[in-house]
């Protein structure tokens, strides 16, 4: 057990971004729920949190979604304060702008002088930054339970049976899978162009990056010719069919979705009244 | 005499006209043989190997299975029957999971859930990857993504299985492996035809040798009488099996006195052995 403990954080280290929310929805306590499930209770706890638009719905989401990735994903506080590092930079980038003024000349309830301009904040506007930045927080929390319980894979024949258009689908697939082809090979074009100076200096570097572009377009091609060949050889008559793992939806789910989501509004009615 | 699975004629095949990259290629295949393709980069076997499967159409020559012969519209009926495990385990891979992978084919034959999932469960334990069923393609080592390659054309039940060389970039374990489960399929009855540059390998395992050189087929025979002849491994940049080389040394120098060529170690041994200890 922490022998596979141990295998699964070294593997983990290898991938990083949209690679990492793959590996740990293959690795989620959680995967074995219905698919459509998992994408409706996320799309409806994401509509509740922009329709309700309160402090204590949006704390109660980021708190009790941020458990479950935590504890039901499988994730690990460290691991998922990590994910989360990017879109809090982001979001606390844009709140800020929501927040500050400018002026030409002292306003607002704090001000700080830049010389040319002033600076300034209002109650009201950090009212209204903090709103939003939690606002927005509990919906990327909401899209983070989806995306680390579901692979890239299922979300996309979740979606078909959604009635996406089965070609959007498709590509979906086709694309999910050739980001770790292709991923792969810039790794190994990267390493190779590194061990012979490519990364010597700037220049080097930006010509070293576009041979690796210019090889991996020509790659691209070739190994869409060969991934076609390899479809057709077992049967691909020009539409996907997927296997896919049955996997019912059970009566205590439905019933904790309903009950979370009366929870949400219950605190929506608390706070307003 | 092998009852005949597997009969073309003349078969020529052109990526760019004027150019063939096979040329009146005639061979019969019997059921159940162990067949390897030799023959140095870019002599054909790989396009050989796409014809037999359906997934290229000659422009001239004809195919029959089962002593049917395979027209245009037969070619995904070729396909039921002539499995293809692609040199590059990772062009063959297409879905999310291990286990959608090994059903790609089995539901593009459009068969009922249940016998999917029998031959999922058939398949995944044949290649002991039970374990990695849940698992995603890229998260997979070379040598477990060549299993589940096989095991995909397992899924499929083929009688004829084409392996473009199943043993590129394998490690000495997983090669072994390998050699292990082409021996249990040949047990089963299955028609295998390897593409390999490896002659120790199909010195060990085939029973016939096809060779090919430029897109011509330019012998075809039991493998000791392709193996003996210097000329024809020449011809297509092959060499002669180490345990050839030695036995012919131990031969010349009049240790070993049997004309039975040795496949294996322990024949050689053997041979030794009757030599030291029998005078």
């Amino acid at each position: 057990m922490l022998k596979e403990h141990k295998r699964n954080r070294r593997r983990q280290e290898h991938f990083h971004g949209a690679a990492a929310m793959d590996f740990y929805a293959c690795q989620s306590e959680i995967r074995h729920w219905n698919g459509c499930y998992k994408v409706v209770s996320a799309v409806l706890v994401l509509l509740l949190c922009i329709i309700l638009d309160t402090y204590l719905v949006s704390v109660f989401i980021i708190i009790s979604v941020g458990a479950l990735n935590i504890i039901g994903n499988g994730i690990g506080f460290r691991n998922y304060l990590a994910l989360l590092r990017v879109p809090i930079g982001f979001l606390f980038l844009a709140s800020m702008a929501v927040a500050l003024g400018i002026s030409a000349e002292t306003a607002g309830d704090w001000s700080i002088s830049l010389h040319w301009f002033w600076l300034y904040v209002t109650k009201a506007g950090l009212a209204r930054a903090l709103e939003l930045f939690l606002k927005a927080l509990a919906a990327v929390s909401a899209m983070y339970y989806m995306a680390l319980s579901t692979p890239a894979g299922e979300l996309a024949s979740v979606l078909q049976r959604m009635h996406m258009p089965r070609l959007l689908a498709e590509l979906m697939h086709m694309i999910y899978r050739f980001i770790f082809i292709l991923s792969e090979n810039h790794r190994a074009m990267k390493t190779a162009a590194v061990s012979r100076l490519g990364d010597a200096d700037f220049k080097t570097s930006c010509t070293a990056f576009g041979q690796i572009g210019g090889n991996l377009l020509v790659l691209s091609l070739k190994k869409a010719n060969a991934y076609y060949d390899a479809m057709v050889s077992r049967g691909y008559e020009g539409e996907f069919t997927f296997w896919e793992e049955e996997k019912p939806l059970k009566k205590w789910q439905i019933l904790a979705l309903v009950c979370y989501l009366a929870v949400l509004i219950l605190l929506w009615m608390a706070e307003k009244l | 005499m092998r009852e005949e699975i597997l009969r073309v004629q003349h078969l020529t095949y052109e990526y760019e006209p004027g150019h063939p990259a096979i040329e009146d290629i005639s061979l019969s295949i019997g059921k159940g043989e162990k067949v390897a393709v030799m023959g140095a980069n870019g002599a054909g076997k790989s396009t050989f190997f796409l014809n037999l499967n359906g997934v290229l159409q000659a422009e001239k020559g004809e195919i029959f299975y089962q002593g049917r012969q395979i027209g245009r519209k037969d070619l995904r009926n070729l396909r039921r029957h002539v499995g293809f495990v692609f040199q590059d385990a990772d062009n063959q891979m297409i879905a999310s999971t291990v286990e959608a992978e090994v059903a790609f084919g089995p539901v593009n034959l459009k068969l009922s859930r249940q016998e999917v999932k029998e031959r999922i469960d058939q398949a995944l334990d044949y290649m002991n990857l039970q374990s990695y069923r849940k698992r995603p393609p890229h998260d997979l080592s070379g040598g477990e993504k060549k299993r589940v390659s096989i095991a995909d054309i397992l899924a499929m039940k083929t009688d004829i299985i084409l392996f473009d060389e199943p043993a590129a970039a394998l490690d000495p374990f997983s090669a072994e492996m390998l050699e292990q489960v082409l021996s249990d399929l040949s047990k089963e009855g299955k028609t295998l035809l390897i593409s390999t540059h490896d002659v120790d390998f199909a010195y060990r395992w085939a029973e016939r040798v096809l060779v090919f050189d430029q897109g011509k087929l330019a012998a075809d025979g039991k493998t000791l009488e392709i193996f003996l002849q210097e000329q024809v491994l020449q011809q297509a940049h092959l060499k002669k099996p180490e345990m050839l080389k030695i036995y012919e040394i131990l031969l010349e120098r009049g240790m070993v006195y049997e004309q039975s060529y040795p496949r294996y170690a322990g024949e050689l041994a053997n041979c030794l052995g009757g030599t030291v200890y029998g005078e």
